[in-house]
C-alpha cells in the first residue's frame, strides 16, 4: 500500500465516521419524533437502520486496524486513527440508545397515551446539538469547537433533573401510570448519556488535533442520586435534588 | 476554455426546466429566470468569450482550501477567488472580458442562483458550492470547496442518493429532509451524473421548499377556517328554512326570519371582510389620500358605536387633543380601522366596563389608542391576534364572535399607511391597541 493509497483510505475512513455520525444523528431525531407521535412504524424503521450503523462500525474498525498494522502511521495520522477507533464506539452506543428509545415507543404503543414532559424534546434537541457540533469539530479538525461543546452538558443535566422530578411526581399522583412514566425516565436517561458520549467524542477530537489527551469538563448525573432524593422531589415546595 | 462552468450552467438549466414543468411550476419560475441568465452567459462564453489561458491565477491558487485535495481543475481557482466572485456578480459581461472573464462571469452567475448548486469533481471533492447551497446547509462556501460532501453536509439520504447516482449513472430527484440547528428543512434534491466534472462527477441541485410547505399549511388552514365560518351560519339558516317549510306559527316565523336575516348579515360581513383583506393583500387597494382630522374620524366612529355600547352597558369615551391632529390618510380606511378596533373592544368588555379612544401626537407620528377594561389577552396569544381567524379563546368567543378578520384588516390598513399597530394587555384588566401613523405620509397615489 503506497503512501497515496494510505491517505485515500484514511480519508475514506474519516468520511465513513461522518457517514455513521449522520445516521446516528438522524436515528435520534427520528426516535424522539416517533416517541412523541407514538409512531410505531417509524420506531421499527429506526431499529432496522441500526444494522447499517453496525456494519459501518465494523468496516471503519477493520480499515483502522489495517492502516495501523500495514502502515505504522505516526503523529497526527496515528492520532486520527486512534481517535476514530474511540469515536465509533461512542457513535455505536448513541445509535443503541436511539434503538432503546424506539423500543420504548413500541412498548408504549398499546398503553394509554401519556404525553411526555415538555422538557423531554428540549433535552433531545440539546443532546442532538451537542452531537452535531462534536461531529462538526471532528469533520473540520476544530479543537476550539470541541472544547466548547461539553459546556452544553450542564443544560442537558438541568433538563434531565426537571424531567425526572416531573415524572416522579406524576407517578405519585397516578400509580397506574408508573409503567409508562418509568419508561419515559429511561428515555431521559438515554438522552443524558447521548450528551455524555458527545463529550467523549469532543475529547477525542482535542486529542487528535492537539496531541494531548484531555478530560473535558462535564457534570455527571448519577441515576442513583435521584433515587436517593425521591422523597425530596415528592415533598411539596422542595426543589428537586441537584 | 474552462469546461466546468458551462457544463454546470447547462446541466442546471436542464434540471430547472424539469422542475418548472412540475406541478409546482410557479415556485420555480424564479429559478428558470435565473438559469436563463446562466445560459445567456453560457452562449456568450461559447460564441464570443475569450479563451482562458492555462496558467493558474496565483491569488486563487493560494486560496485552495486543503492541501489534501486532489489537483483541482481550473474551476477551483475561480470558485475560491474573491476577485472572481466580485467580477462575476457585479460585472458579468463587458468588464469581465479579460483573460479569464468568461469563466468568472459564469462563476458569479452560478453563485447568484437562488437554488443550491453543488458540483462534485474528481474523488468526490466539492468543486462548486454556491451561496444558496451555503445558506441551505449553513456552511460557508469557502469552507466547503475541496472537501468531501459528507464532511460538509451530513445527510445520509443525500449521501445515499449521490452514491447511487455515481453507481448507476442515473439522474434522480427526491424530496428529503435535512436537520439543521433549528427546525428541519424540506429540500427537493436532484442529483445527476456529470462526467465533464471528472470521473465520478456529480451535479447536485437543491431547492429549499420549507417556506413553500409552511405557506401551504397556512393556505390549508385559511380555507378550512373560511369554510367553517361560512358553514356555521349556513347550517343555521338551512335548519330554520326547513322548520319554516314544515309550518310554524306566526310568532315563531317572525323569530326565525329575524334570525335568518341576522345570520345572512354575518355571512355578508364575513365575505366583505374577506374581499377587503384580499384587496389589501394583493396591493390592489388604492388609498385616496387627503388631510384627515384624526379626532373627527374618532368622534364619528364612536358616535356610530354608541347605541351598541349603551345596550352592552359599556361607557364609551373619547380623549382628543384640543388643538386637533391631522394626518395624510384615506379617511374611509382610517374610519374602518377605528370601527374594527371599537368593535373588537366592545365585544370583549363586560357590562360596567369602559372603552376609551385616545389620540395624541408623538413627534412626526399620530397615535391612536383604543383601550378597554375587558378580559385581556394572554401574553402567548398577543403575538397572534393580528393573524387572520386567530381567536384567543374559542370557547369564550362563541356567541359574540366577529369574523376573525377585523384585526388583520386593521394591521393591513395601518401598514399600507406606513404605520404600525401593536397591542398590550393584562389578563383580567384589559387591553390597549396602539396605532402609530406618520403625520405626513408621502407615497405615490398608486404605489402600495
Amino acid at each position: 500500500m503506497g503512501r497515496e493509497n494510505f491517505h485515500r483510505i484514511l480519508d475514506e475512513t474519516q468520511q465513513n465516521v461522518l457517514r455513521m455520525g449522520s445516521l446516528v444523528e438522524e436515528a435520534i431525531a427520528k426516535a424522539v419524533d416517533a416517541l412523541t407521535r407514538s409512531d410505531v412504524a417509524l420506531a421499527e424503521e429506526i431499529l432496522k437502520a441500526d444494522d447499517y450503523i453496525d456494519d459501518l462500525n465494523v468496516l471503519i474498525e477493520t480499515n483502522c486496524l489495517n492502516l495501523l498494522a500495514l502502515q505504522q502511521p505516526m503523529a497526527s495520522d496515528l492520532r486520527t486513527i486512534a481517535a476514530m477507533l474511540d469515536i465509533i464506539i461512542d457513535l455505536e452506543r448513541i445509535g443503541d440508545h436511539a434503538c432503546d428509545i424506539a423500543q420504548i415507543t413500541k412498548n408504549l404503543a398499546n398503553e394509554p397515551l401519556l404525553r411526555p414532559p415538555v422538557d423531554l424534546p428540549l433535552m433531545a434537541a440539546k443532546a442532538r446539538e451537542m452531537l452535531r457540533e462534536a461531529l462538526d469539530a471532528f469533520a473540520h479538525h476544530d479543537a476550539e469547537m470541541a472544547h466548547k461543546v461539553p459546556e452544553k452538558d450542564d443544560e442537558v443535566d438541568r433538563l434531565y433533573r426537571r424531567v425526572f422530578s416531573e415524572l416522579i411526581q406524576f407517578m405519585a399522583k397516578d400509580p397506574k401510570a408508573i409503567g409508562r412514566a418509568s419508561n419515559l425516565i429511561l428515555v431521559a436517561l438515554y438522552l443524558e448519556r447521548i450528551a455524555d458520549h458527545s463529550t467523549n467524542i469532543c475529547e477525542r477530537v482535542v486529542y487528535m488535533v492537539e496531541g494531548v489527551p484531555k478530560k473535558l469538563k462535564r457534570s455527571v448525573v448519577e441515576f442513583n442520586e435521584f433515587i436517593a432524593h425521591s422523597d425530596e422531589i415528592l415533598s411539596p415546595h422542595t426543589e428537586p435534588a441537584t | 476554455m474552462n469546461r466546468v462552468w458551462p457544463a454546470v450552467a447547462a446541466a442546471a438549466l436542464v434540471v430547472v426546466a424539469g422542475l418548472a414543468a412540475s406541478p409546482r411550476g410557479a415556485l420555480h419560475l424564479g429559478i428558470v429566470a435565473a438559469c436563463a441568465l446562466a445560459v445567456a452567459a453560457l452562449v456568450w462564453t461559447v460564441t464570443g468569450g475569450v479563451e482562458r489561458p492555462g496558467g493558474r491565477d496565483p491569488q486563487a491558487a493560494a486560496a485552495v482550501p486543503r492541501s489534501g485535495a486532489p489537483p483541482a481543475p481550473d474551476v477551483l481557482q475561480t470558485a475560491v477567488s474573491p476577485a472572481a466572485a466580485d467580477a462575476g456578480s457585479g460585472r458579468a459581461g463587458g468588464n469581465t472580458r479579460g483573460a479569464n472573464g468568461a469563466a468568472l462571469g459564469l462563476a458569479g452567475i452560478v453563485d447568484a442562483l437562488p437554488v443550491g448548486v453543488i458540483a462534485l469533481g474528481a474523488g468526490g471533492r466539492i468543486d462548486v458550492f454556491n451561496a444558496a447551497a451555503g445558506d441551505i446547509f449553513g456552511v460557508s462556501p469557502e469552507r466547503a470547496r475541496g472537501r468531501a460532501l459528507i464532511e460538509i453536509v451530513r445527510n445520509s439520504e443525500l449521501d445515499r442518493r449521490v452514491a447511487a447516482t455515481i453507481r448507476e449513472g442515473a439522474r434522480d430527484t427526491a424530496a428529503i429532509t435535512h436537520l439543521t440547528s433549528g427546525a428541519e428543512r424540506h429540500l427537493v434534491v436532484t442529483t445527476l451524473p456529470h462526467p465533464a466534472l471528472g470521473p465520478g462527477g456529480v451535479l447536485i441541485i437543491v431547492s429549499d421548499t420549507t417556506r413553500v410547505r409552511e405557506l401551504e399549511a397556512v393556505r390549508r388552514e385559511f380555507v378550512s377556517n373560511v369554510s367553517h365560518e361560512l358553514r356555521t351560519p349556513l347550517t343555521a339558516v338551512k335548519l330554520m328554512v326547513e322548520t319554516l317549510q314544515s309550518g310554524v306559527d306566526k310568532a315563531a316565523r317572525e323569530q326565525f326570519l329575524s334570525s335568518i336575516a341576522q345570520e345572512t348579515e354575518r355571512m355578508i360581513a364575513l365575505v366583505e371582510d374577506l374581499l377587503d383583506l384580499a384587496r389589501l393583500e394583493s396591493g390592489k387597494l388604492e388609498l385616496r389620500l387627503g388631510r384627515v382630522d384624526v379626532g373627527e374620524v374618532c368622534r364619528q366612529a364612536v358616535r356610530a358605536q354608541e347605541a351598541r355600547a349603551q345596550a352592552g352597558e359599556v361607557r364609551l369615551a373619547c380623549e382628543l387633543p384640543a388643538e386637533g391632529l391631522e394626518v395624510t390618510a384615506d379617511r374611509d380606511k382610517l374610519s374602518q380601522v377605528l370601527t374594527n378596533l371599537l368593535d373588537n373592544a366592545l365585544r370583549h368588555t363586560p357590562p360596567g366596563g369602559n372603552v376609551t379612544v385616545r389620540t395624541y401626537a408623538d413627534g412626526d407620528t399620530a397615535v391612536i389608542e383604543v383601550a378597554d377594561t375587558g378580559s385581556g389577552i394572554p401574553s402567548t396569544a398577543l403575538a397572534h391576534i393580528f393573524e387572520r381567524f386567530y381567536v384567543v379563546d374559542p370557547a369564550r368567543a362563541r356567541g359574540r364572535s366577529g369574523t376573525g378578520l377585523g384585526l388583520a384588516i386593521v394591521k393591513h390598513i395601518v401598514e399600507a399607511h406606513r404605520g404600525s399597530v401593536s397591542a398590550e394587555s393584562e389578563l383580567g384588566a384589559g387591553s390597549r391597541f396602539i396605532c402609530r401613523l406618520p403625520r405626513d405620509l408621502q407615497i405615490p397615489a398608486h404605489g402600495l
